[in-house]
This record gives C-alpha cells, structure tokens and sequence, in this order.
C-alpha cells in the first residue's frame, strides 16, 4: 500500500497495516524532519522493523536532493539476515511501484568469519583464528614478498578483488551474508573485502553494534560514513552494558604472562629486523615524529586501527619520545607489565580512580599518562612494522595496551578495581584486575556527535525517560506504542501466595526458605498439568536455579513435572544449552510437552524466542535483581549517582525489571500468537517494581491479577487457555481496529492523527 | 440437564448443613461453578437467567452462512457413506472435574447423543469405538451401524487412568480404516482431554501414514490448544476445536455429524452395489449371522445369499453385500441438497408495513411475529418464496426439517425445477 504521511509518501510492502505502525512511522519521520535523535520503544511483534525501514527508504526517496544513509545495528547476525530479509520485500515492492530508480544498496556486513568464501581460512575454528588466517594472505607485505616467492600462499579471491581494483562494484540490490557469498564466489573476488568497500556507497548497511560502538574496530570500518546518516539501534534494551563493556577491560594473571610471552616475540622480531633491515625501524621511528594523524598512507592499504574514543588533538600530536623507538616501546611494556603483576598479588579488594593510578604507577614504574595513551596506537604500529600476521597470537599484549590507553586517556567515568579471588568462591585465587567503564556515554558520545539521528528501539525501553539520562543525550521525540491487538492475547500474572497462602519471593532472607520452594515447585506441578506444550522458567541467576532444582529433585516435585512434561535445563555450556533447546523444541512439536528451566539474563533469555507452542506460559521466579555485592556495580551505581542523580534503587529495579520484561516477552513474537506471564514473587506487586514494567504488558496486567494465590492462577490459565484455543478473526471487529487499510488511512490522514485510537 | 444441576446443588446443601467445617470446599464447588455468571439483574433489579437465545441465534446464523458459503462456488459432493471412528481419551486428565461431574462423564454422555444423531444423519454410515487408557489404545466396538452396540459399549466401564498416546490410537484407527471399501469416507473423532501425548515413536510419521490413507482426522479438545494436534488436522484436513463449556462441547461434537466435503481425490463417481433386503416375516424362527443367536421375527434377509441380519445398515457377513434400505438413502439426500440460508429481516419500522402485508405470523409455526408491546421479533425470510418464519422455525426448518414449508407449498413443480438447478 502506498499512502502519504505529511510530504512524505511512503512504500509499504502489506496490503494492511497495523495502527501502531503508522504511528511508529509519523513520529519516526518527525524526528528525521528534526533531525535529531529519538528513541521509540514497541512491543516485538508489531513489526517495527518493516515500519522503520519502508518510512527511511520513503523518506530517501522523498528528498532526492539529500540522500541519507541508513545504518542499521543489530545484536545479532540472525537478525541481521531478518532483517535484510526484510528490506528485499520492502526494495522489490517499491522498485515494482517507482521503476528503476528506486534502486538502492543494500547489504549486510559482519566478521570474515561470516563472510570468508576461502575454504582453507575458514577450516580456523574461532573469529580471531579466521582473521589471522586471513591477514596472512592479504597484508601488503606477504603479497609482496610472493612475487619473489611463489611458495607463498596469498588468497585468490583477494588477488582478483585487488585486480578489478576501482570496478570491482556491486550492482544496485539488497544483499544478505548469503548473497554477498554467493556474489563473491561468483565473481571470485573476496566478499570481505568488497563488502568493507561498498559502505561507502551503499544506501543501506546493516551490521553489528560493535562496528559503531567499539572504539577499536569502529575507526576503520564506520570513518567513512557522512553526517546525513540515520544510525538505528535495534533490541537496544541493552545498549549500555554494550557501551560500557566495549570500554571496559581486565586482565588476569593468564592475560600477564602471555603479554610477557609476546613482547619476547616482537624482541626477537625487532632483534632480527635490526640486523636484516634496519632502515624499516628508522623510517617507523620517524614517522611517529611527524604524529599520528599522518599514518594513513603508512604501507597502503592495511587498516591502521584508529581510536575515535581519543579527543581528536591527540592523533595530530607527535608520539612521545621515550616509546617511538621500537625497543624503548618494548622496554615501557615490560615494566607496565611488571606493575601489573605486582599489583595482582594483593590480598584486599583495592578499588582506585584512573588519576591515582596512573600517578602511582608513575612513581613505582615511571611511565607516565601520556605515555600510556600511546600505548595501543604504537602497538598496531609496531606490529605492522615487524610484519606480524599472526594476530591472534598477540591478543594478550593488545589487551593490556588497551587497558594502558584507556587509563591514560579518561579520569572520570572509570574505576580500577582488583579482587584476589572470586567473592562466590573465597578459597580459589584468582586475581583479576578490571577496568571497568560506568558511563555508556562515552562510548556511544562520538556517534551521537556525528550523525545526525541516531533512533533507539525495543520491545522494552521502560521507564522510557531514564534512558536519555544514562546515554547523555536529548532526543527529539521519545514514545512508547502499545500494542493493538484483536484479542487479549497476553495474560500477565503477578503471583504473590502460594497454595498455602503464604508469601513468596527470591528476596534474600526467603530465597532458602523450604516453603517458598515448595510453593513455587506446586506452582510448576498444577501449571505444567493445565498448560499444553512448552513452558519456560526463568530462575534469578545459575546459583538460586541449580539450589531449587536440587530441592525440588529431593521432595519429588521434579518427578511430578516430569509425568506431565519432560524438563530441560540451561547450563553455561553453550553446546550443551544448544542441545537441550533442540531437544525441547522437539518435546513440544511431538505433543510430549516439556519444560525449560533458564536463567535470566542469560544466553536463552537474551536471543531465544519462545513463540507459539514453544511457549505458551513464561514464569518468571524472583526479580533478576544483579549481584548487589559486585564491587564492579557498586562502583557504577556511585558513579550513577553522583554524575546522573539516578538513585541506586531505581537504576537496580529499572535494571531488573527490564530483565524481567525481556524473559517474558519472549512468548509473544506476533500478535496470532498468545501466552501466559507470571510473575512469581510478591515483590511484583508493589507500585514502584510494577510500574517499571513495559506499557504493552502493564495495559493487560488486570487489577484483579496482581495479587494471586496458586489456585486462583491455575484458574484464569485455564480460562485464558481455553479463550484462546477457539477461533477468531484477524481482522478485528467493528470496535477495535487493528489492521488499517488503505481507506482507514487516507479517512485518518483528513481528521488528524490524534483522534486515533488511543 | 437444568434439573439434574439444581438436585446436586440441593444435595449439596444438605451436605453443607451437616458439617459446617468444609467451608473451603463449598466455596470452591462454587467458585468453580461461577453460576451468578449466568444472571442478570433486570430494569426492575431482579435476577434472570441471561436470555442467550439471540446469541445462540447469531451464532446459528454465522455456522449456516459459513457452510452454504462454502457450497456457494462450486457444486460440492460430500460423501455421504461415512467410516468414522471416535477415540474417546481415558487417560488420567479426562478424571479432572472441572467439567461436572468429570469430563469422563460428560465426553460420554455427549458421544452417546452424537451416535444417535450422527446416525439419524448419516442412515449409511458406519461407527466404531476406541478409548485410550493407560498409554494403549483399546477398540471398543467394531464398525457396526447400530447406535445401541456403541452406546452400550461406551456406557460399559468408565474409568480414567495413566497417560495418554496419541500416536497409538492413531496406529489402531489406521488399521482398522484402512481396511474399509475405497468409496467410504474415512474419519476419526478425537475427543481429546489430556495436554500431552507419550508416544512409543515418531507421531509425525504416523500422521504422514494417516494423511496418506485419507484418514480425516479432527480432534476436540477439552482444556487447551495443543500443537500436536493442530498439526493433525492440518495434514489430514480435520477440524480443530477446543471446548469452553459443556454447552460448547456438545455443539462442537454436532458440527461432526453432518457429512463433511468430500476430499478431492475422492471426488470421482462411483457406483455402488447395495441390497434392500426385506423384512422377515413376524414370528419366523432363524439364527442370525451377526451374533450367532436364535432370534424369533424382527430382522432382515439379504437378498443375495438369504443370510439374516439384525440391523439396517450393515454389511452382509456372509456375501459381503452393503445392506441398506430406501429411507435410510432417502434420509442421506438432503446434505446433497440444502435448502440456502434464509435472509435477515431487518427490523426497521419501515418495513413493517411490508410485513403486514403478508401476514403477521411465522409461515411455519403461525405464531404471531409481533411481539409484546408491538415491538416486532426478529424474523428471517426465505428468498425463493418469501415467506416469512420465526427463528425457532428456521433453526427446525434447516437442521431437521431439510424442507421449506413455504416452497413446498407453492406450485409443486416448479419447486422441483428450482432444486435441480
């Protein structure tokens, strides 16, 4: 359908669309209009993604004059190929409607791993292996040295991608992994590479959150993007703990003594370079006078790993003195290293600011702050120099330079904290020193800086107002949808008693209660007899999980669920999560039934979905409240408070309760589906945790179900069950519209937006 | 059915009086009952029963222009010489009680009703019984066209024990089906009341077996939608239903005994060979083949091989001849050709006068269709001969009748020529 939102006529790919939808993409194309960013928060399900991309590429059409770019940032690469799926619908509608000149590119990008076409770099097992195996057959230096050679293995599909050189173009289309695979098989050129080269031109590019938000791979694959591009994060709930994990680093006595091992490599390396060719190390050394800012043409063509987190006056500066010469360099390392291993020997949890640190490692070891800021950039650098390919091998060493550079470059936001031992388990030594980032400003700072909107959604951004506190940004529009649906089809429980009418809770003092288990156990028994197919739980962390299903094993409660269901359980080994997923899976297709016990938080409850009969009732045990003794989360929630007047409380239920929503939002991925929620602690039904909860669940959350015994529960399951299982009608009746033709739309469009439904 | 309730709950209450410490248990018993849900308060404050009969009514309506919907494109066949099997769970969930008394009671008081009618139906169709118990699935009675074996088959021990497997009774049904003449309809009822099936192997395997015999398999449920076996229905074209009440499960169960469209594979003619045996003579002395026994008078003489038989229909044990007789084909003729739905009369007062016109009483009951305060009730009309009926009567006239009283009223001919269209 084909309709017009203010100037702004806009493809749409369905011949309906739902009214969420259409406000979704008029307050989207405000926000373009006021080119700023925004951030919108709607039910999975609903289809944001198709509405978000048919209103940017109408947008795009719609203003010829100033073509935009779409980044499109997901967590995943299997959303990422459902979403590009997604775009080819929406590109083939709009080319059959406009003609050629609706043609766009469009493609994915993600690690060679993903996209490597050669058989024998991919036979590598892990991500780092893949790229080492790659560099060792594409830097400059090794193709250099096979035209003397030709025992050297170069890469063909690099070799012929470097031949067509400037031609080497991809035709106008939309591009999944696949594709590009294909394409560049085809073509023999490397899908890598060409796919790396056409961001400049593509229209659309669809990749991980990593290329924009880590300061280390963002520099060389996003510096080529312009200001007119339109940044989307999407399932971006958790788009601080990215930020502030791509800034954080530690670094174990493991972590020291392999650095150790790799700066005796590059001594030998330096030793032998000196002897063969010493010119290579001077004409290094004096480019490092000249600064920075002029390595682009060093040994063209290799990426130089650029560092966008550094202020920009850093890079034109010249590298200090006392590293630029390569054994000097080495020198500075080994005695940071030194220190390092001197302080992982304490006894006592330290906990200190980057300035105190920096200055006594000043005193102690002599290397001072602008020093260390250097260290990752001169690192690469050296490592270009000595020709090192094998990359992988050096991650130890580029760990600890990070760590160096990040020290050296923020005072604020930043705490060091060092444990000797894990605090679960006293009695096993394993020091680890952490640099731990608490403000995700920083590191999302550059990309709200450069581009002009940047749009931040979810199916869960509640309370939608602490988010622009946490990222330090004001977004132009900020709104949360609610979902339309023709019936009922979400039925959220808050379950406060159990049968016996006591309280339950995970709350610390009760956690180990015999009664609160047993209730909760009853709970999963007369539940697990009522709901057909799968069932998932969602325990508060591993620990709790494995205490209650050891009790539950004890007093039989285990063996009366598994009469009626079989049980699979999620462990920290991703094969074996992997497996029983399957096996679960199959256990509801087979009509055998089964029950996933899970951990919020964890893999499954992250990027798992549980629709249709692979869910129909989510419990969720407990508030996912996060460890409060970790010493890394006390010092943020400080820091959180004392920068953003964000009270520890609220940050911790905000935290916890947008678990919560993301475990039990896992049912419910279209609206023909239907699940049951449960909340299964009396803590839900207080104002302050409930309200926290997102707006669609909190809009089917009756009063009456907010303070339910067992019985009373397994009597509106059945209820809901049976509601659900008769047939209904897609379309919605006369009272309640949810799926908009285009009349609906052009009737809306002449009475104004805001008379709509809500 | 309203009676039996109010002498339980009179039974109740003498329970309660007796010991005054089940307070809990009577407060579930009602609780479970939600039978203020069935009131409502009227303009003067007193309580009545919802009046649901226009609700029923709507409902009516909507399955009727549904099925005449589906006949409207194309002419359709239906097959009308059905093979059905009904599986009946026995497994432990059909003991739950929130169907009263328990759901095993009420599946087979509803299945007893459904036999009768699905007969009354269906004079040339055939049924057999299975029930499934403790994970195996047991054959009750044979195919057989006689609703009184089955009934007395089913009504013989209720008891609700062990799992349930789906995949078994399926295997036994296919056995026994696949065996049944080619012409004959093959479907199985699935009365369904537990959540999960535990299977000796690969369903989906058995499903394919099933979809490929042309077993039309339907399930209705009792508590909730499982997947396993929307995707049964699916595959073999069956309906999928789940039960919300006792009330709904019995209208449920109905929807299965009109003949179903004939799959298309099936659609081609075929012709049949079937005996009209004659009655035997009052007081003649001859042993049965069916049972084996000595029976004096009532029973039937296959006209190929002289073979006596109890009941109509059946197979001839002996000759292997299809027994029938002329109104049980007579009965079947309808389906082929239903009367089309009758058209809403909308009550605006407009058309009152056109309704006065023609008479102000239902041509079928002549009760009178203005009703109290001259409000007029709703009323529909048939679009051949524009008479107007009662909704009691349209409900009769198209679910039992088969007939409409006005065109058959009218010039006898012509009527004949509007059917054969």
């Amino acid at each position: 359908m084909i309709f017009k939102i203010e100037d702004v006529t806009v493809y749409f790919p369905y011949d309906n669309i739902y009214p969420e939808q259409y406000e979704y993409m008029v307050e989207l194309k405000r926000a373009l209009d006021a080119k700023g960013h925004c951030l919108l928060e709607m039910p999975t399900g609903t289809g944001k993604t198709i509405a978000l991309l048919s209103l940017i590429t109408s947008y795009r059409l719609s203003r010829p004059d100033s073509p935009i770019k779409l980044v499109y940032c997901t967590r995943t690469v299997h959303e990422m190929e459902k979403t590009l799926g997604e775009l080819k619908l929406l590109h083939d509608y709009q080319v059959r409607h406009l003609g050629t000149q609706a043609k766009i590119l469009a493609l994915g990008l993600s690690s060679r791993k993903n996209l490597c076409v050669n058989t024998k770099v991919l036979a590598a097992e892990n991500r780092d292996s893949v790229d080492a195996a790659c560099r060792k057959r594409t830097a400059s230096w090794v193709r250099a040295l096979s035209t003397e050679n030709p025992n050297v293995e170069l890469c063909d599909f690099f070799e012929n991608y470097e031949k067509a050189a400037e031609n080497a173009l991809l035709p106008p289309g939309v591009y999944t992994l696949e594709d590009l695979r294909a394409f560049g098989k085809n073509r023999g050129w490397c899908p890598y590479f060409l796919a790396r080269h056409m961001i400049q031109f593509a229209n659309v590019i669809v990749y991980s959150y990593q290329y924009l938000l880590d300061p280390k791979v963002a520099g060389f694959i996003s510096k080529e993007l312009q200001k007119e591009s339109v940044v989307v994060f999407d399932e971006a709930h958790n788009i601080d703990n990215v930020c502030i994990e791509a800034l954080s680093v530690s670094v174990r006595r493991v972590t020291l003594e392999g650095a150790n091992r790799n700066l005796n490599k590059i001594r030998q390396e330096i030793d032998r370079f000196k002897a063969t060719d010493a010119g290579r190390l001077r004409a290094e050394y004096n480019r490092l006078v000249e600064g920075l800012a002029l390595r682009g043409d060093l040994s063209g063509g290799d990426q130089w790993l650029a560092n966008p987190a550094l202020p920009h006056d850093i890079l034109k500066e010249a590298v200090p003195g006392n590293i630029r010469r390569a054994e000097h360099f080495v020198h500075v390392l080994r005695r940071l290293l030194q220190y390092l291993g001197v302080r992982l020997d304490t006894e006592n949890v330290e906990k200190e600011s980057p300035v105190s640190f920096v200055s006594s490692l000043n005193s102690q070891a002599g290397i001072e702050q602008k020093t260390l800021k250097f260290c990752y950039d001169r690192l690469q650098s050296l490592m270009l120099t000595l020709e090192i390919t094998d990359t992988d091998e050096f991650l130890p060493i580029q760990t600890v330079c990070d760590f160096a550079t990040l020290v050296g470059t923020y005072a604020r936001g930043f705490s060091i904290i060092i444990e000797p031992y894990d605090e679960r388990m006293p009695h096993i030594p394993d020091p680890i020193l952490q640099l731990s980032c608490h403000d995700a400003s920083l590191a999302i700072k550059p990309v709200f800086d450069r581009f002009q909107s940047v749009v931040i959604t979810s199916g869960t951004l509640s309370p939608i107002d602490l988010y622009p506190r946490l990222l330090n940004f004001t977004p132009v529009v900020s709104r949360s949808f609610k979902m339309s649906m023709t019936r009922d089809c979400i039925c959220p429980m808050v379950l406060t008693r159990g049968s016996d009418q006591l309280p339950v809770s995970t709350k610390f003092d009760m956690r180990s209660d015999p009664g609160v288990v047993r209730n909760y156990g009853k709970l999963l028994v007369e539940m697990v007899s009522i709901v057909p197919d799968g069932v998932v739980c969602f325990f508060v962390s591993y620990s709790y999980m494995d205490g209650i299903i050891a009790t539950w094993n004890e007093t039989g409660i285990l063996k009366e669920i598994m009469q009626q269901k079989l049980v699979f359980i999620e462990t920290q080994d991703v094969v074996e999560t992997t497996l029983a997923l399957d096996n679960y899976r199959r256990a509801c297709d087979c009509g055998r039934g089964a029950v996933f016990f899970s951990v919020a938080r964890g893999k499954v409850a992250e990027g798992i979905d549980f629709d249709r009969h692979y869910g129909r009732l989510v419990v969720m045990y407990g508030v996912p409240f996060q460890y409060t003794l970790s010493k890394i989360l006390r010092a943020r929630l400080e820091y959180l408070h004392d920068t953003f007047q964000i009270k520890e409380g609220d940050f911790l239920t905000f935290d916890a309760l947008r678990q919560a929503a993301q475990c039990v939002g896992r049912v419910i991925r279209s609206k023909a589906d239907y699940g049951m929620m449960i909340f299964a602690d009396k803590r839900y039904s207080r104002h302050d945790k409930r309200s926290k909860l997102p707006g669609w669940i909190l809009s089917h959350l009756r009063d009456a179900h907010l303070n339910l015994s067992t019985d009373m529960a397994i009597h509106i399951a059945r209820e809901f069950l049976r509601k659900m299982a008769q047939p209904y009608d897609k379309a919605g009746t006369m009272g309640r519209k949810t799926l908009l033709t285009q009349e609906d739309l052009e009737k809306m469009a002449e009475t104004g937006v805001q008379d709509m439904a809500y | 059915m309203s009676n039996q309730r109010k002498r339980s709950n009179d039974e109740r209450e003498e329970e309660d009086d007796e010991d005054a410490e089940g307070i809990g248990e009577w407060e579930r018993a009602y609780v479970d009952d939600r039978s203020w849900e069935e009131l409502q308060e009227d303009e003067s404050g007193l309580l009545r029963p919802i009046d649901n009969s226009a609700i029923y009514h709507a409902q009516y309506r909507r399955r009727l222009r549904m099925l005449s919907a589906a006949a409207a494109g194309t002419r359709i066949q239906k097959g009308l010489i059905r093979y059905l099997y009904i599986v009946i769970d026995f497994s432990r969930a059909a003991a739950e009680m929130d169907f009263r008394p328990s759901r095993m009671a009420i599946m087979a008081k509803h299945v007893e009703a459904f036999i009768r009618e699905f007969f009354d139906q269906n004079p040339l169709s055939q049924i057999g019984l299975v029930s499934i118990k403790n994970g195996v699935a047991h054959t009750l009675t044979d195919l057989g066209g006689s609703p009184e074996t089955h009934i007395k088959a089913l009504m013989g021990k209720l008891e609700a024990l062990g799992d349930s497997s789906l995949q078994n009774a399926l295997e036994l049904v296919h056995e026994h089906l696949n065996q049944v003449p080619s012409y004959g309809h093959r479907e199985v009822l699935i009365l369904y009341s537990a959540l999960c099936t535990c299977d000796p192997g690969d369903i989906m395997e058995t499903i394919q077996k099933c979809k490929k015999s042309k077993l039309r398999c339907s399930v209705i449920g009792l508590s909730a939608e499982m997947f396993i076996c929307k995707h049964l229905c699916q595959e073999t074209g069956g309906l999928y239903s789940v039960a919300v009440d006792e009330v709904h499960l019995k209208d449920l169960l109905l929807e299965h005994a009109p003949p179903p469209p004939a799959i298309a594979e099936f659609a081609i003619a075929n012709l049949i060979k079937m005996g009209f045996p004659q009655r035997a003579a009052e007081g003649s002395m001859a042993i049965c083949s069916c049972h084996k026994e000595v029976k004096i008078g009532a029973g039937y003489m296959c006209p190929r091989c002289k073979a006596r038989v109890c009941d109509l229909p059946t197979e001839c044990t002996i000759c292997g001849l299809t027994l029938v007789s002329s109104p049980h084909l007579a009965r079947s003729y309808h389906h082929l050709f239903p009367i089309a739905p009758f058209d809403e009369v909308p009550a605006l007062s407009s058309l009152n006068d056109n309704r006065r016109k023609l008479g102000k009483s239902c041509f079928g009951c002549q009760q009178s269709l203005i009703g109290a305060g001259n409000k007029p009730v709703p009323c529909v009309t048939c679009r051949k001969c524009k008479h107007y009926f009662c909704l009691d009567c349209d409900i009769y006239i198209h679910e039992s009748l088969h007939n409409c009283p006005g065109c058959e009223s009218i010039h006898r001919p012509k009527s004949v020529s509007l059917m054969e269209e």
